[in-house]
């Protein structure tokens, strides 16, 4: 089997003139007692571009974000945002940095509208309350209508997440991590069960998002989504980084698609 | 019957404080607390204290005691909240058992188990409150501004915070909140609150002892909030009145043995909160869109 090599191997990535490095993962490693759910991984996330993370069930792809979110500690290695390393930061600090992210089971604030759901998580400054008064507040929710509009919930602001339909649901989780002003979206399977209109919606926002300085990390199984938007693939196995590169590359690679459809 | 009523009443509003104030970390934060009588007791203790060693003014012995409450809280709530929800209840549950331990023991201010007698009638601007009426006014006045302070609260960054901690926590950290400060803050205010009553409750009895203060209490005014509606303004109001109206309108049933009175009342709160759980898990009233006020 000729596998692309693993880990540190970024010389095989496709720089794009001008892109700095956000966010480096070196060497990482997490161990759930006996199982190896992330082995020596090493990759960059670079900035306005997305970068895809595919791999099987269980192949470490959510285990990543966790990590690099502070969620989970990693048993070793680094995880090094524009030179300051995130090691035993908690999650909120991450945020805060400017690393977003998304969850596969969404994790809306259900009994919140949708209108607070995307509020709040612009309201991050103070514990008590908000500086910068009246004229901020009003900049907050006009930010918040707009996101509305574009993410198509604009009629449903005064709804609570737990009565959205799903796909409703999904936008709601596009529209809160818009609200941030993170600089770099980490997205779990973001357009999963999307019927086509939403599906169409989902990747004009998101091309849209890029297009203004995003950076993307996307976990995704629609192939049709990964060919569409992945300026890069990193391909993980059983927690390790098979393959990490240009889509073409990757998707071309019949070890990886074999390994992929569950063929070996 | 008058002078009942207006006990009653008393009562009932300052029963509907605290059932108010437990509220505002179970329906909003998500915090269970099984200590909320800790907080009234310290409440209590403290304002007769001052009462009956410095002054007896309102506006003395209510703010001391409301901030010894929430010094207290702190020092519960700080290392507690680090840790996940079930946590926080066992937590909680050893400072309960534990004050109950010190209100006995503490002879010098909390009059041990014989408790504190002679409490002065509370003043406010030189003006004694004695008549059942005045205080009456004095409790009503007091639990409204405790639910316009939870209610502007609610509605405020601060009251999203706590929500969006309540739904997801994980959720909320990732959104870059520090949830600790957050649900700590939020046990700091709901304890100096509850310590609000507290001061109530020992100016209107003129004695006070730890009976009123025990794990019973706590989970009576847990009931008041679970059956009345978490998440609710209106919800904990409604608890309060119907759990502290329960043991009148039984007496009133002549067909019910009544030296069981209490015995039947404790299989009513439990048989209601385990339908209420079954058939509106929400409470009597249940919350609007937005985790909302009604």
């Amino acid at each position: 089997m000729n596998m692309p090599h693993v880990a540190h191997n970024t010389a095989t990535a496709q720089p794009v003139a001008g892109q700095e490095t956000l966010l480096k993962v070196r060497n990482l490693q997490m161990d759930f007692g006996g199982l190896k759910a992330i082995q020596d991984v090493s990759m960059d996330l670079r900035s306005g571009i997305v970068t895809t993370l595919v791999g099987p069930n269980g192949a470490g792809k959510t285990t990543l974000f966790n990590m690099i979110t502070g969620h989970l500690k990693p048993t070793s290695g680094e995880v090094d945002w524009m030179g300051d390393s995130l090691l035993g930061m908690p999650p909120w600090k991450i945020a805060r940095k400017g690393i977003a992210r998304t969850f596969q089971d969404l994790r809306l604030f259900t009994h919140m509208t949708v209108e607070e759901n995307v509020l709040t998580v612009m309201e991050q400054e103070g514990w008590l309350w908000q500086s910068g008064g009246v004229s901020a507040k009003v900049a907050r929710r006009e930010k918040v209508a707009s996101i509305l509009e574009r993410t198509g919930l604009k009629d449903k602001a005064g709804v609570r997440a737990v009565d959205l339909a799903y796909a409703e649901r999904k936008f709601l989780s596009m529209a809160r991590i818009m609200a941030t002003d993170a600089r770099l979206w980490l997205l779990d399977e973001p357009a999963s069960g999307l019927d086509p209109n939403s599906y169409g919606l989902f990747l004009e926002l998101l091309r849209s998002e890029v297009a203004n300085g995003i950076t993307v990390c996307i976990i995704e199984h629609n192939l049709d989504i990964v060919v569409n938007i992945s300026d890069r693939i990193a391909f993980l196995d059983q927690g390790r980084l098979l393959a990490d590169g240009a889509p073409d590359e990757i998707l071309n690679n019949p070890e990886l698609a074999a390994i992929y459809f569950g063929e070996r | 019957m008058t002078a009942y009523i207006l006990n009653l009443l008393v009562l009932i509003s300052i029963y509907a404080i605290l059932s108010t104030t437990l509220n505002f970390i179970i329906g909003y934060a998500g915090i269970f607390s099984l200590a909320h009588a800790v907080f009234f007791g310290i409440g209590a203790y403290t304002s007769a204290f001052v009462a009956m060693n410095l002054t007896p003014s309102f506006f003395v012995a209510i703010p001391i005691a409301m901030a010894v409450a929430a010094l207290t809280s702190l020092a519960l709530a700080l290392p507690a909240l680090r840790v996940r929800g079930e946590y926080f209840v066992a937590a909680s549950l050893g400072l309960q058992m534990l004050a109950v331990t010190l209100f006995s023991e503490w002879k010098g201010f909390t009059g041990g188990i014989g408790g504190v007698i002679g409490i002065p009638p509370v003043e406010l601007f030189g003006f004694a409150v004695v008549k059942p009426w005045q205080f009456l006014v004095l409790t009503l006045a007091c639990l409204g501004i405790v639910i316009v302070v939870i209610r502007r609260l609610v509605h405020t960054s601060f009251g999203r915070s706590l929500k969006s901690i309540r739904d997801s926590e994980s959720a909320a950290l990732a959104s870059g909140k520090n949830i600790t400060i957050i649900k700590t803050l939020s046990v700091v205010l709901s304890s100096a609150l509850t310590a609000l009553a507290g001061g109530l409750y020992a100016f209107y009895m003129a004695f006070i002892n730890v009976e009123s203060f025990m794990l019973a209490t706590s989970v009576l005014v847990m009931a008041m909030v679970i059956i009345g509606g978490t998440g609710t303004i209106l919800g904990p109001i409604v608890g309060a009145t119907l759990l502290m109206l329960l043991p009148g309108a039984l007496s009133y049933l002549s067909f019910l043995p009544q030296t069981e009175i209490g015995s039947i009342q404790q299989i009513i709160y439990g048989a209601a909160m385990v339908l209420l759980m079954i058939y509106r898990p929400g409470g009597i009233v249940s919350p609007k869109a937005g985790g909302g006020t009604a």
